[in-house]
């Protein structure tokens, strides 16, 4: 049995003095697909940019397959095989949806800092742009400045230019905030689809995308892990519906 | 002992004065995230139009008026250039505002010559205040003394004590909450690019009798009022006090020591070339103090930058 | 697949590079008059540099204010090289010492990216700055490398001759710029095209992001700062070959602010924005510079009006006319378009005249007669007062009141349905 794709160990931050996140432990096995739920301000997309090096931790430990990834620069937890998306959409504006999803593909391809290779002229390259392209259903806009794409589109390319990478974990922020249902459902087939075989970490607000994805859930509150286990034993756990469920679960 | 309380009072009164510049500059910045370029165009602007005033009505009215006309100006351009340039990003903002600068030197040249003009001190200025062995120090450099520090405490004040000023403060802290709760309202972009250029105008006006006013004086003051708030740290007052008061001292005293790297050579041991006109080392042999006291503030800025790229006083997410 | 087959692909990419070949070839023997070899070695030049401070600004994102240092010390480099080879100390062919400049140009570039790269935005444009004004204060100080004040000049005829050529004449020495030219930007082009290059627009666009695609922002800005640096380098060796001499006034913060003034008024979004921008901005300098000595203010204003009014440059104007032309929709633009020429042009005329009778008046007072747009007046009277002040005025106005129907017409022509503006 390998180790676990992701492990947090005692991960503590605080942000001048106020600690934020209060001693994270979280492990994710391989090919789980592993949702964190949590009120606003849990702190669910701190613990995101600590495991993918955006903030410093303040102490404690984070594993990727057993490798320790503590406070390494978000291009070489990357490089490690670790890839996130964000909550707000963050792609490159100005270039084509094509250039968005080639050049997340480069370093994964082993292309590094290369100035002699052309990207025009490497097949491998840009055939697995264009199948990318094609499984994000964006065909029809190949060419079209990322900037101007629709929301839901942007998201579907956020989304893209995460798993374009070949990473084995994949984190995802939010990937469904502030979509129509149908937009939800095409996004939620999305995410179904192509990160197929690979570990997933969602963190989500609309309980119906959790309890239609996710093996496993954990329940974040103030910083601290307070359940962890199946969509039913968190459904039912007590002090999940009263810290925080229940309320979500009525307005669902 | 009096050449170096000379070269205080003179580094003070010269720090003080970038001060004045370097503090409009850091409050643009704090507020709008923009680094003025054009800031010490303003600065020029306030010792020309004084100038021009004092040639018709005289000096005092000129101290009160010239600041008032910069700042309209420094407001209109706000409010009629900067804002436009606002939409298309940082870069093109940091553009405009070199542009800008090269339009006023251009303009002042156009309209003034490209000579230094006669902007004197008042005669009643025109007597010495302070008189010691190794020199003597002008009333009107008292005179420049006292504004500034005035300057300096009604800042303080303002920006401690009045509303306005805790909206500021709180500003330069938390720009993101500022704006969240309604304050950065355009009118107070407007109001704050005008005061901080209005400053610059001030410090013009106090400045350009006793540094000469010509065309090329918003160039020579210019880069070191940046090297000021870049190496206090960009956003910070106390940064850039600092800072302004260190280069102020640093050239003051630079410029008045004529140490001579020969000098030291020679105390190390080194035998002092004859032809030294054909040395190989000659330049180094020549070197001296004086001539390196003008790099010496780019030199402090890019080691500053090196070792911390925040500057002295910058916050790491500013 | 999108890119066709590989035939005819190389077939349209290499088309562009011959015609130009072709065009560079040629044009010395269109431009035969006085002078207009001298103006074209001048524009190769700043093609060069300007391309080179576009991988910085354009591609890079990144804004430099002390870009002509590394063309400056490529240069001075390249006239001291010249002046060994002169004394025999070593065997070079002219037509390689602009690689001498290029290396000289990499190597500061190497040095001094290793520190300013860690940061984009305000903190590397200070640096930029800072060390600009430091390279510049050295010339005066070091004098046995810069030359002080008059700087330093070299022979470039004293080379061992290159397949009997000695480069007498500005001819020849075209030739040599044309090469370099040709060569530097097809490699740049190339370099766009690299893994590096596409990953240099993606740090400008969203730094963040691309080092969660697994990309140091850091080393991405270092590569582009280290080739743009090379490139600058190569401006300056065929700077040194042209002009024999290089002082303190080809790397000071004034000859760094010409390339960023004349790149941005290119078009900075684009590959051929510089170009445009060297060729327009050298050939404005070199002609309207001999009519009027307020060169730099109009240089000035019109600089600020296109970080106002066309972030992207002439190139950028032009290119965001293919929309309403693949939409078929030109024809919409050409009437409100030469309904507001004239007037535009009568303001230009009357502003331009006015603030050159002005500083006639003032400083050749003595001077009755003036001439101006080849008209030629008495400038004691009213009367040319009178007639500009009212071109001005009238031109404004309509202007203003025809930019309306420009608005409206460029809305219609560009509105595609479904799609917001």
């Amino acid at each position: 049995m390998a180790a676990e794709a992701l492990k947090l160990d005692n991960v503590k931050k605080s942000f001048s003095g106020t600690e934020i996140i209060r001693g994270l432990n979280l492990s994710v096995g391989q090919n789980e697909r592993h949702a964190i739920i949590g009120p606003n301000g849990a702190g669910k997309s701190t613990a995101y940019n600590l495991i993918t090096g955006r903030y410093e931790v303040s102490s404690g430990q984070i594993f990727l397959n057993g490798q320790e990834i503590t406070n390494l620069q978000p291009y070489e937890v990357k490089r490690k095989g670790l890839s996130r998306s964000f909550q707000i959409t963050n792609i490159f504006p100005k270039m084509s949806v094509f250039e968005n999803v080639r050049c997340s593909l480069l370093w994964a391809m082993d292309y590094k800092y290369s100035f002699w290779h052309m990207v025009g002229k490497q097949p491998e390259l840009n055939e697995n742009a264009e199948k990318i392209i094609e499984e994000l259903n964006l065909k029809e806009r190949r060419d079209t400045l990322a900037g101007v794409l629709s929301y839901a589109e942007q998201r579907a390319l956020e989304i893209g230019i995460t798993i374009a990478g070949g990473s084995e974990v994949i984190l995802l922020d939010e990937p469904t905030a502030g979509m129509s249902v149908s937009e939800t459902e095409y996004i939620v087939g999305l995410i179904r689809k192509v990160t197929e075989g690979k570990t997933l970490v969602v963190v989500e607000h609309d309980m119906g995308v959790v309890f239609d994805l996710a093996d496993k859930i954990s329940v974040l509150v103030y910083g601290e892990i307070i359940a962890t286990g199946t969509p039913i034993e968190v459904k039912e756990n007590q002090a999940v519906q009263e810290a925080y469920l229940g309320a979500a679960m009525e307005d669902h | 002992m009096d050449l170096i309380i000379i070269n205080i009072i003179d580094g003070l009164i010269y720090g003080l004065l970038l001060f004045m510049l370097s503090s409009g500059l850091t409050l643009i910045f704090s507020m709008m995230g923009v680094l003025n370029l054009s800031h010490a165009a303003f600065y020029m602007l306030g010792a020309y139009f004084a100038y021009q005033i004092s040639l018709v009505i005289g000096f005092w009215v000129g101290l009160i008026v010239a600041p008032v006309l910069v700042t309209i100006l420094g407001a209109l351009v706000e409010r009629y250039g900067l804002r436009r340039v606002h939409q298309y990003g940082h870069v093109p903002e940091l553009i405009f505002t070199f542009g800008l600068f090269f339009v006023i030197e251009e303009s002042v040249q156009y309209i003034w010559g490209r000579n230094m003009v006669p902007y004197n001190s008042p005669e009643s200025l025109n007597f010495i205040a302070i008189n010691l062995a190794g020199g003597s120090i002008p009333a009107y450099k008292v005179f420049m003394l006292l504004v500034s520090v005035a300057i300096f405490v009604a800042l303080y004040y303002v920006l401690a004590r009045t509303r306005i000023g805790m909206i500021i403060q709180a500003a330069l802290s938390y720009p993101k909450t500022v704006e969240a709760l309604g304050h950065n309202v355009p009118l107070v972009f407007m109001g704050v690019f005008g005061v901080g250029t209005g400053l610059a105008g001030l410090a013009g006006v106090i400045a350009g009798p006793s540094l000469t006013t010509f065309p090329g004086m918003a160039f020579l003051l210019g880069s070191i009022v940046f090297v000021c708030v870049v190496v206090g740290g960009l956003g910070s007052l106390t940064g850039a006090f600092l800072a302004s008061l260190l280069i102020g001292w640093l050239q003051t005293f630079a410029a008045s020591y004529n140490i001579g790297a020969a000098d030291i050579l020679i105390a190390m041991g080194y035998e002092y070339p004859k032809d030294v006109y054909y040395h190989p080392w000659r330049d180094l042999w020549t070197l001296t103090l004086p001539q390196i006291g003008p790099i010496l503030p780019y030199l402090l800025l890019i080691l500053v930058l090196v070792f911390r790229p925040y500057g002295l006083f910058g916050r790491r997410d500013s | 697949m999108a890119n066709g087959t590989n035939n005819t692909m190389s077939m349209s990419s290499v088309l562009p590079w011959i015609i130009a070949a072709i065009a560079l070839v040629i044009l010395p023997f269109v431009f035969t008059g006085g002078g207009s070899i001298t103006i074209m070695n001048q524009i190769g030049i700043t093609i060069v540099l300007a391309m080179s401070y576009n991988m910085l600004l354009g591609q890079g994102g990144m804004l430099s204010f002390g870009h002509a240092v590394y063309m400056g010390l490529g240069g001075f480099v390249a006239v001291h090289v010249m002046n060994i080879v002169e004394y025999q100390e070593i065997w070079l062919p002219l037509p390689f010492l602009p690689l001498v400049g290029g290396l000289v140009g990499l190597g500061f570039a190497t040095i001094i990216g290793s520190f300013s790269t860690r940061k984009a935005g305000t903190v590397f444009a200070m640096i930029s700055l800072g060390i600009g004004e430091l390279i510049a204060a050295c010339c005066i100080i070091i004098t046995v490398f810069f030359g002080g004040e008059e700087g330093i000049s070299g022979d470039r005829t004293m080379a061992p001759p290159t397949f009997g050529i000695e480069f007498i004449s500005q001819k020849e020495v075209y030739f040599l710029i044309a090469f370099w030219v040709l060569v530097s930007t097809f490699l740049m082009y190339l370099f766009t095209q690299t893994p590096v290059g596409k990953m240099a627009n993606a740090v400008r666009d969203n730094p963040e992001r691309a080092e969660f695609v697994g990309y140091s922002m850091r080393w991405v800005r270092f590569v582009s700062f280290c080739a743009a640096g090379f490139f600058a380098g190569v401006a300056g060796g065929l700077f040194a070959i042209n002009f024999e001499i290089l002082t303190e006034l080809n790397l000071n913060l004034n000859a760094s602010f010409t390339v960023l003034l004349a790149t941005y008024i290119g078009g900075v979004g684009f590959f051929l924005g510089p170009i445009v921008g060297a060729i327009l901005f050298t050939l404005l300098q070199t002609v309207i510079g001999l009519k009027t000595d307020l060169w730099a203010l109009y240089t000035g204003v019109v600089f600020i009006l296109t970080v106002m009014f066309l972030p992207a440059g002439i190139t950028g104007f032009f290119a965001m006319h293919l929309v309403p032309w693949h939409l078929g929709r030109f024809g919409m633009l050409l009437k409100p378009y030469a309904k507001i020429f004239l007037p535009a042009l009568m303001f230009v005329i009357g502003a331009v005249g006015l603030t050159e009778l002005v500083n006639h008046s003032r400083h050749h007072g003595d001077e009755v007669l003036m001439s101006l747009f080849w008209v030629e007046f008495n400038t004691k009277s009213a009367v040319p007062y009178i007639v500009l002040v009212l071109l001005t005025a009238v031109g404004f106005w309509f202007s203003r009141l025809f930019a309306r129907e420009v608005k409206e017409a460029w809305g219609d022509a560009t509105f595609v349905e479904g799609q917001g503006r």
